[in-house]
């Protein structure tokens, strides 16, 4: 019986000359942002591979100096695009892409692509991720409004229950007729997808995200499947059905993001980079506890001198210079680590707090999970910017032990080479495995979980109230 | 004619507030507009508190540095050459005396956030490179830069025509399926006339509500005060014109004789188009077939000429000397001639960079030509436009500003640098001359030019279509 309903659906919808435009439209949209997408992300990879190794060559082929002089010099680090920031760019346009890798500072990522941009890509870009979250559910709207409405104003819902259709029988049909009909649509887009992920740059180990990622819109489609159901059982007119999901549709993907931003911000306000670099300069004088930089480096060379038991800095067997260099770096390290430390974690709440959103509008659960899984969130840019400032602090140690320890006689003077240079290795980063992802989406995943359970039972309910 | 006009407004109107839903997407979009002002009016706010001190930072840097100036006994030894020294024109230019050169908010601001979150509003200007100033950015999670932000401006763009679709979808439809059109087309009025009035009725209680709780927003947050009224004027101009168009739009599918659920899907298929396909797929465009050059190749290129011009930086500062006898110091060299290397230095990477940097800046005009007129795509993008124009939170405005900001940068630099390679202390007769930013805004008539244009863009295809509506009136078949 399911089996007769959902062909008989599925041959309906795909007859009806609305859905024919409307599909066709979706899929040239989404076959034309996966393109879009997919160009720019490669473009980007190259060229961030391209200065990454420039600015690697930059740093081995440092002429003789001090070593100190060559922390100071420092690198640039490119943030990588990952494989599948092509069907979602998530924050990507509103993060910076690169950071200055120096000494005694820890460098915010600057240059964000947006700010480049003109006034319309506030507008939003065409993004595959866009086309699946706001216009695949208006479709999906759209065919669903009339499908137990519609069935009774035409008078044959009368004739399909007095032939003896159960209406959880009929539920499930018109249910999997619908997403059948969409499948003829997603599936294409899904190849296409796969496509540009096995022929774009290094997609390996990509595909648990890829398989995941498909689940998420999967539930997400579903979801709008089951309250279209639902809403279509329940309203009077296929007119009524319609507003009514409009209305929902309209809320969801347009007000409630923006709500939730001026919202989020207020309950956890971001502050301003002049009060931010205020702060790290006036702790930089002095921490917590009142003591002064002065202070902590007296302190510092007590504790050299007695370790090395020794009266005087000229009696020590090393260079003293490249020591409290490195104690330097330490003490603006905790600095850096407090301060960014605190931004991070008001962005962090601010994000938090909107995916409690989430649970009320399914469009911001999945917007959250679909750039977690596309490694394109604020948490995949945190892990970066992390793994570069380790790495800075790793070259600057490494320029300040050598000073330390060969920098003796000579003092300033002291010249490190090619070989120094090159004992730094260069900068690796790998995108973290999809548990990170999971670990922190818990609430939008929650999110989306709770509306496929909801979507279902309201659904179901629906279908057990038929009534013609 | 009038009477029976008036009359039949009369009527709609009675008509129109006897509609409980009518009624209830009012208050919804009222309070829509009220929070929207309250938000809008709160960032502007803001952001009026951190200009206010990054401005008098820099002007207590300056007083700082002329009492510290003052103590110091005409018979001290020169300043050192890293040393902070109230008269050393690096320490003062670069770090103790830098000023920022900011960007106030226009009185209409708190209407249109726009792009105000995203670019910075003060830059820092020092002796350093040019390039510098491109990487200044304000904080921000990147997740509420994504999504924007719900201020007026949005209400009005993508909300308000849903309202007036939602008032104007079954104009006729309804009356037609309620079988009681073909007693109206029994009188003598047109059935033009007939929609003219509906569409009369529901688009001045539109206006008049978005207009009424502007105000009320505006003056619940205390900004109505403050509010020049010819802007304001403007503003509800250009709402007027862009609701009118969406109601043109109602009037066109009206003007075929189809089913109110019909009528909606249509509607909602051309909102989607024009406020959410189109906009996405221009911007898109834009940078697909005209894209950045990019930042991240500038870099590096920045590198290699900054390690090419320091391998040669005694010799650049020779020539520099050499080329302008007049900057070069009198008496021996000393270490502070580390730091005219330094300036050098910069100077030659700045020359080697222009041509890359002027090829960046020549895109970007180019690009922002191209979004101005692929923004005529939709009605949506030009009443953005507008309204951004309007709250001087625009693109125009703000790349206006970024020019003089160049220029101050150019004039600081024009005004250390020199007294850097000439070892020439400041004194106290410098200080006053130290160059001060003062932004003058771009002129009153460019942004009524712009504005006007978009009025006539967007009144255009109202006419058009409202033209095209009446002839198709004639064909109207009633019966159903």
């Amino acid at each position: 019986m399911i089996g007769a309903i959902v062909r008989k659906e599925i041959r309906e919808i795909a007859r009806d000359g609305r859905f024919r435009v409307a599909a066709i439209t979706v899929l040239v949209l989404l076959v034309a942002a996966l393109a879009v997408g997919w160009r720019a992300a490669a473009s980007a990879h190259a060229e961030r591979d391209a200065a990454a190794n420039l600015a690697r060559s930059h740093w081995v082929n440092q002429p003789a100096k001090n070593p100190h002089s060559a922390a100071h010099y420092g690198v640039y680090a490119f943030k990588p695009k990952t494989p599948l920031s092509f069907v979602d760019d998530g924050v990507d346009p509103y993060t910076g892409v690169l950071a200055y890798l120096e000494a005694h500072v820890q460098n915010d990522f600057t240059h964000r692509p947006a700010a480049d941009g003109t006034a319309l890509s506030r507008f939003g870009a065409l993004t595959a991720a866009g086309v699946l979250q706001v216009l695949v559910p208006l479709l999906i709207v759209v065919l669903a409004a009339g499908t137990i409405a519609g069935e009774r104003e035409q008078g044959t819902l009368r004739q399909l229950l007095s032939v003896g259709v159960r209406s959880r029988d009929l539920a499930i049909g018109k249910m999997l007729g619908l997403g059948g009909a969409l499948m003829l649509l997603l599936i294409p887009a899904t190849i296409i997808g796969v496509a540009a992920l096995l022929v774009g740059t290094d997609g390996s180990g990509s595909g648990s995200r890829f398989l995941l990622l498909a689940a998420v819109y999967l539930g997400y489609f579903i979801v709008w499947i089951a309250l279209s159901f639902a809403v279509s059982a329940w309203a009077p007119s296929t007119r009524a059905a319609l507003i009514c999901l409009l209305g929902l549709w309209m809320v969801n993907s347009l007000l409630a993001p923006r709500a939730a931003t001026d919202l989020v911000r207020r309950l956890h306000p971001t502050p301003t980079a002049l009060e931010f670099q205020r702060v790290m300069a006036a702790e930089q004088q002095a921490d917590s506890t009142g003591r002064t930089y002065a202070q902590y480096q007296e302190a510092f060379q007590r504790e050299v001198l007695s370790r090395y038991r020794v009266d005087s800095v000229a009696d020590l067997p090393v260079n003293f210079a490249g020591l409290s260099l490195d104690a330097s770096e330490r003490w603006s390290d905790a600095v850096f680590d407090r301060n960014y430390g605190r931004l991070w974690a008001t962005y962090v709440r601010q994000d938090q707090a909107r995916s409690l959103f989430g649970f009320a509008f399914p469009f911001v659960a999945v917007r959250a999970l679909s750039q977690g899984l596309a490694g394109t969130d604020f948490y995949h840019h945190r892990e970066f910017a992390t793994a570069a400032e380790q790495y800075r602090r790793h070259l600057v140690r490494v320029m300040n032990d050598d000073l330390a320890e060969h920098g003796k006689t000579a003092g300033f003077q002291y010249m490190g080479d090619h070989a120094l240079w090159s004992s730094v290795e260069p900068f690796e980063y790998q995108t973290p495995e999809v548990g990170f992802v999971m670990a922190h989406h818990g609430r939008d995943l929650a999110a989306l979980g709770g509306w496929l359970v909801l979507g279902l039972g309201l659904a179901l309910v629906g279908a057990r109230r038929v009534r013609v | 004619m009038s009477s029976v006009f008036g009359r039949m407004l009369r009527h709609e109107w009675r008509m129109l507030t006897a509609d409980r839903t009518v009624w209830l997407v009012s208050i919804i979009f009222g309070l829509l507009i009220l929070y929207a002002v309250g938000n809008g009016v709160s960032w502007v706010r803001s952001q009026e508190v951190v200009l206010d001190s990054v401005e008098a930072d820099g002007s207590r840097r300056l007083a700082q540095l002329t009492r510290a100036l003052d103590s110091i006994p005409a018979d001290a030894p020169p300043p050192a050459a890293f040393g902070r020294d109230p008269r050393s024109p690096g320490s003062v230019g670069n770090f103790d005396g830098a000023q920022f050169a900011t960007l106030r908010p226009q009185a209409l601001a708190p209407l249109a956030v726009g792009q105000t979150d995203l670019l910075p509003q003060y830059l820092r200007v020092t002796m350093r490179s040019k390039l510098t100033l491109a990487a200044a950015q304000e904080l921000e999670n990147p997740s509420n830069l994504l999504e924007g932000r719900f201020d007026l401006a949005f209400v009005v763009v993508y909300l308000f025509p849903l309202f007036i679709l939602a008032l104007g979808f079954n104009l006729l439809a309804a009356e037609r399926e309620g079988g009681t059109l073909g007693m109206v087309a029994a009188q003598p009025v047109s059935l033009a006339a007939h929609l003219g009035a509906k569409v009369v009725v529901r688009g001045g209680f539109m206006l008049g509500l978005a207009m009424v709780a502007t105000l009320v927003g505006l003056l619940l947050n205390g900004a109505l005060p403050g509010m020049p009224p010819g802007k304001l004027a403007l503003w509800f101009l250009v709402l007027a014109a862009y609701g009118a168009f969406w109601f043109a739009v109602a009037v066109v599918v009206n003007a075929v004789p189809r089913s109110s659920a019909a009528n909606a899907t249509i509607l909602a298929g051309v909102w989607l188009l024009l406020v959410v396909v189109v906009p996405a797929v221009a911007g898109t465009l834009v940078n697909t077939l005209h894209p950045m050059p990019s930042r991240v190749e500038l870099i590096g290129a920045m590198r290699t000429a900054s390690n090419d011009a320091s391998a040669r930086g005694a010799q650049l500062l020779a020539k520099v000397y050499g080329d302008h006898l007049d900057l070069a110091p009198s008496g021996a060299m000393t270490s502070a001639d580390f730091m005219s290397r330094t300036y050098a230095v910069q100077e030659e990477v700045d020359r080697q960079l222009a041509p890359l940097a002027d090829r960046f800046d020549a895109q970007l005009d180019r690009q922002h030509v191209l979004a101005a007129r692929y923004q005529l795509a939709s009605p949506a993008l030009v009443a953005s436009f507008a309204f951004a124009d309007l709250a001087g939170t625009g693109p125009t405005r703000y790349r206006h500003w970024r020019e003089k900001v160049a220029s101050y940068h150019e004039a600081w630099q024009q005004f250390f640098i020199p007294r850097a390679f000439r070892h020439e202390w400041l004194d106290a007769s410098a200080y006053p001359a130290i160059p001060r930013f003062s932004y003058g805004d771009e002129s009153r008539s460019e942004v009524l030019r712009r504005v006007g244009i978009a009025l006539v863009v967007l009144l255009l295809p109202t006419v058009l279509l409202a033209g095209y509506s009446v002839r198709r009136l004639k064909r109207y078949q009633v019966a159903v």
